[in-house]
Formats: structure tokens, sequence, C-alpha cells
């Protein structure tokens, strides 16, 4: 049984169309991605899984560990493990690096192995240790997109999603930030990402789906869709 | 005469703090204007009378019902009124004219309750004065003071010391974001609106004692404490409470050493001032749209 699964799953921006039917499930373990052009329904995707649009917009079904969470609001499934990075970033800009942790942590009571993840997270990104008591909204780019990451993380995530890592950022931070979501992976937490930069989406993930105008156009292992002659023509900017 | 006019100053700006806070709170958790705060205060006054002259409890444990009470009405005009008109995607406009609606039914409602006629509430302490250093104050008035100091600071630890409070703090800098940390916005913005009819409502069991109790005792104090508010920077929480004393102690000095004429002019005088000259307040809240 998949980790994550939607079904035929639609989204309404009131009489707006934006996701009109998509299949996807994450087994796992797994990283998946989820690529596509601008306004073609990925943050719209990741946010409904998340319960943070409006539930009378969904059609169809999500499924997570077979459960249906569909119209669920925001802190539910929060609370049941699904955690993400949001687009943009989304730091509380006025509260310190630290305690934007500790509001990741919101949910969690253990307040030992709350500062162990705190570590964890420095650990993971030192550049934040350096600044824990600063405001986070005072970051660079790079900084708000690691303690985004680390927010999301503080609540122990079993599906991290992650909209637009690399948004905005310098090549090099981009690299950093793709190391650490590799290491994550690795580590043993299930990841499903959105990317613009379907490059390093597709050297990153093992799976991949891309979205065009609200429809999963195709979905193949990451590998195949690097060699596949459309999405190099029209996403990796090959000649 | 300096130092009477420095208490009454303070008791008059700790009241404005109470109110402003009230405003600001609000306006930082829903984006939107509460006119009902001077009226909450009101009720506040109204009930304190009731459990503290009428049932004859202690003044400690009415004031502890009223806040509760107040509590309650404020996150039930939140879940009830505000909450269900945004669900309807009105404009923000249209509930803040919701809440003058609200604001004259309390000033109406009070007086079906309670009668016409200014009530009057017992002292608090047998002791009609007491002497601060060569002046004799009512012990109200060193109350009055007091508590809402202690209002002021327990509400800062609350804010940035406990977990709810951050939480809340983080509801309201960003809702997507905070509901993305399973904190429960909704129910973090009823618990802002219920906190600031509380402290609303301490403010009138405060002022009672002295004023006596009326409807339209938080009409103008709840202008004011709303100029408070826009003076400290309106949405921030320390400045709403320094606005207010401030506003306060100009209130008093201005009527003590040039002419009693502007007692109630110096506050929107300041408010007009403030909007044209520094709308940021004097803790630089934001206040101009972004292009
Ligand atoms: N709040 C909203 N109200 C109405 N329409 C919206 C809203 N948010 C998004 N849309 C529309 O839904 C479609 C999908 O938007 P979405 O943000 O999900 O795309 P995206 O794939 O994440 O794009 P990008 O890569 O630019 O982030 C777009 O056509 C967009 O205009
Ligand atoms: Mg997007």
């Amino acid at each position: 049984m998949a980790l994550l699964q939607l079904v035929d799953f639609h989204y309404y921006y009131g009489n707006i169309h934006s996701v009109k039917g998509i299949d996807l499930h994450v087994d796992e373990g797994e990283m998946v991605t989820l690529i596509g052009a601008n306004g073609s329904g990925k943050t719209t995707t990741l946010q409904t899984i998340s319960g943070l649009t409006r539930a009378r917009g969904v059609r169809g079904k999500i499924l997570f560990k077979g459960q249906e969470i569909q119209g669920k609001t925001g802190d539910k499934v929060a609370a049941m493990g699904i955690l993400q990075a949001l687009e943009g970033r989304h730091v509380f800009s006025k509260l310190t690096v630290e305690e934007n942790l500790k509001t990741g942590a919101y949910l969690r009571k253990d307040m030992a192995k709350i500062r162990e993840d705190i570590r964890d997270v420095y650990r993971r990104f030192p550049r934040l240790e350096e600044r824990r008591s600063q405001l986070a909204g005072t970051l660079s780019g790079g900084e708000q997109q690691m303690l985004a990451i680390g927010r999301a993380l503080m609540g122990r995530p079993k599906l991290l999603l992650l909209d637009e890592p690399s948004m905005g950022l310098a090549p090099l931070i981009v690299k950093e930030i793709f190391v650490a979501i590799n290491d994550i992976n690795r580590e043993g937490t299930t990841i499903l990402f959105v990317e613009q930069n379907s490059k390093i989406a597709l050297a990153t993930a093992k799976r991949g789906y891309v979205m065009q105008t609200g429809s999963i156009v195709i979905h193949d292992t990451c590998e195949n869709l690097m060699n596949n002659e459309d999405i190099k023509r029209i996403y990796l900017g090959a000649s | 005469m300096f130092l009477r006019l420095l208490i009454s100053g303070l008791v008059l700006g700790g009241i404005y703090s109470l109110i402003a806070l009230g405003y600001s709170l609000i306006y930082k958790a829903s984006g939107l204007m509460s006119f009902v705060q001077g009226d909450v205060m009101t009720l506040g006054a109204y009930l304190g009378l009731t459990f503290y002259r009428i049932l004859g409890l202690p003044f400690v444990v009415s004031l502890i019902l009223t806040v509760l009470c107040a509590f309650a009405f404020g996150m039930l005009l939140e879940k009830g009124v505000i909450r269900v008109l945004l669900n309807k995607n009105v404009l923000p406009i249209y509930v803040v004219l919701a809440t003058i609606a609200i604001s004259y039914i309390i000033q109406n409602g009070v007086q079906l309750g309670w009668g016409s006629i200014t009530q009057y509430f017992p002292s608090v302490f047998s002791k009609s004065s007491v002497k601060v250093l060569s002046v004799s104050v009512q012990p109200e008035a060193l109350l009055c003071v007091g508590a809402s100091l202690v209002c002021m600071v327990l509400l800062h630890f609350f804010m940035t010391r406990t977990r709810f409070g951050t939480a809340m703090r983080a509801a309201a800098m960003d809702p997507t974001a905070a509901y993305s940390c399973g904190i429960n916005v909704s129910m973090s913005t009823g618990i802002t609106w219920g906190l600031s009819a509380g402290l609303a409502a301490i403010a009138g069991m405060l002022i009672g004692p002295m004023y006596g109790v009326y409807a339209l005792l938080g009409s103008m104090i709840g202008s004011k404490g709303f100029s408070g508010a826009v003076i400290g920077g309106y949405g921030n929480m320390y400045g709403a409470m320094v606005g207010g004393i401030l506003l306060g102690l100009a209130e008093v000095f201005v009527t003590g050493y040039i002419s009693s004429t502007y007692k109630n002019l110096i506050a929107y005088i300041l408010l007009i001032t403030f909007l044209f000259l520094k709308p940021t307040g004097l803790f630089n809240e934001r206040a101009i749209q972004d292009d």
C-alpha cells in the first residue's frame, strides 16, 4: 500500500478548475518529484494534501496510509505526520530561528527529544545555529529555505512535502539544499517535492510526475524522464 | 499637583492600554478592527457589579468570573459572528460594520438588563483614601494602576515565553504556515478575541468603582483606547501598552496645566497627528501598503 495516494483528484478555486483529475502515489521511503510549468497546479496539489486550501474545492480522494484525509484542516493533517515546507518559505518573520523551530514541534510534548531534534537541524544546517537568536525575517533566502525545511522536520514527518526549495536561490545554495534533501531521504523520510528546476529535480528523485495545466501528462522513473525527448526539449532546455 | 496628576494619568492610561491591547491583538490576528472593545468594558463593569454588589461575592472572585464571562463572549463573537461572515467571503469592511452593530446592541442591551440610571459600584477597600508621599488618593486608583500593569506584564510573558503564546503570535503572523505546523489557527484567533474581551472587562471592573457604571461608560473610553493603539503603532502589543499610558498622561496633564476644555480633544488631536506624521506609531508597526 502506498503511503500517499491521490485518486482522481481535482481542485476548484470557485469556478476555476485548477487540477483536473490526477492520480499519484508515493511509497514509503521514496523520493518523488512533481515538475511542470508555472500555473500547472503543483502548489495547489501540495497545499491541498496538507489541508491548506479550502475544503469545498476538493473532489476525489487523498489517501494517507489508506485513510481518506481530503477535507481535513491543516492542523489535523500535520498531526498525522504530513509536514510541508511551503512555496515562498513562509518562515515566521518576527520569531527567532529557534522559535521557528520550536513552533515546528508545536504538536509534540517530548521536550528532551525536541531539543535533540533542534541540534539535529543545526547539524544539518550549521548556518542556522550561528543565527539561532536572529529574527527569521532578516535571514537570507537560502537560510530561510533551510529554516523552512528544518521547521518541517521538527514535526517528525512521515511524509515531507517541499514546494520549490530552489526558488530564487543561487546555484551554489540550491546544490547545498538538495544535498540536504537527499540526506533526509536516505535517513528514512519519505519525500514528495515540487520543482521548477527540472534538471536538479530529476537528478535527485527516483520517480517523477510531469504536470501540465492541471493534468499529469507523463509519469516515469527520473532516469527515463531525463532521456525522454519531449521532456528534454520542454523542461531541460536541451537543443 | 504633579504627583496627583501623575497618578490620575496612570489610572486613565492603564485603562486605555487594556482597551488598546484588544484593538491591536484583534487586528494582528484577524486583520480587522473590532468596535466592541469599549462596550465589552461596559459589559465587564456591569457583570462585575452583579457579582460583587448584587451577589455579594468577594472582589477577586467577581473579577475572575467577569473575565471568564467576557472571554466566552469574545470567543463566541468571533466564532458565531465574525467567522460566519468571513466564511461567506464578505469584504472585511462588512465585518467591521457588524462589530459596530454589536456595539450598539451591547449599549442598549445593558440598559434593558440593568436599567438606564448610573449604578453605583461599592468601594473595594474599607479605607476611602491612602497617602502616597504627601498626596491622598483613592485606594481603587492604586489598584487600577497596579492591576493593569500586572495584566500587561503577564500578557508579555504569556505571548513570548509560553508555547501557546508563541503559537498565537505565529498564527497571527502567517496563518497558512501556522496551520502547516499543526496550530489550530481558527481556535487561536477565537482565543485572541476572548483575551481581548477579557482585558476590556478587567478595565471595566477597575474603573467601575471610580466612575460608576452606565451604558455609555465604554463608548468614549473605547475610542480613546483606539487612539492609544494607533499612537503606539496599530497592531503592536507593546505599542498599545505605551500608547495607552502616554495618552492617559497627556490627557490629565493637559487638563491640569492648560485647560479642561481640551480633555477629550487631546486624544483625537494626537490620533490625527500620528496618522499624518507617523502612521507607524511609536513602535514602527507597518502602516504603508507595499505595492
Ligand atoms: N487562490 C487562488 N484563486 C484562484 N486561482 C488560483 C489560486 N491559486 C492558484 N490559482 C490558479 O490555479 C492554477 C494553479 O496554480 P498553482 O499555484 O497550483 O500552480 P503551480 O504549478 O504551483 O505554479 P508555479 O510553478 O508558478 O508555482 C493557476 O492557474 C492559478 O492561477
Ligand atoms: Mg507553485
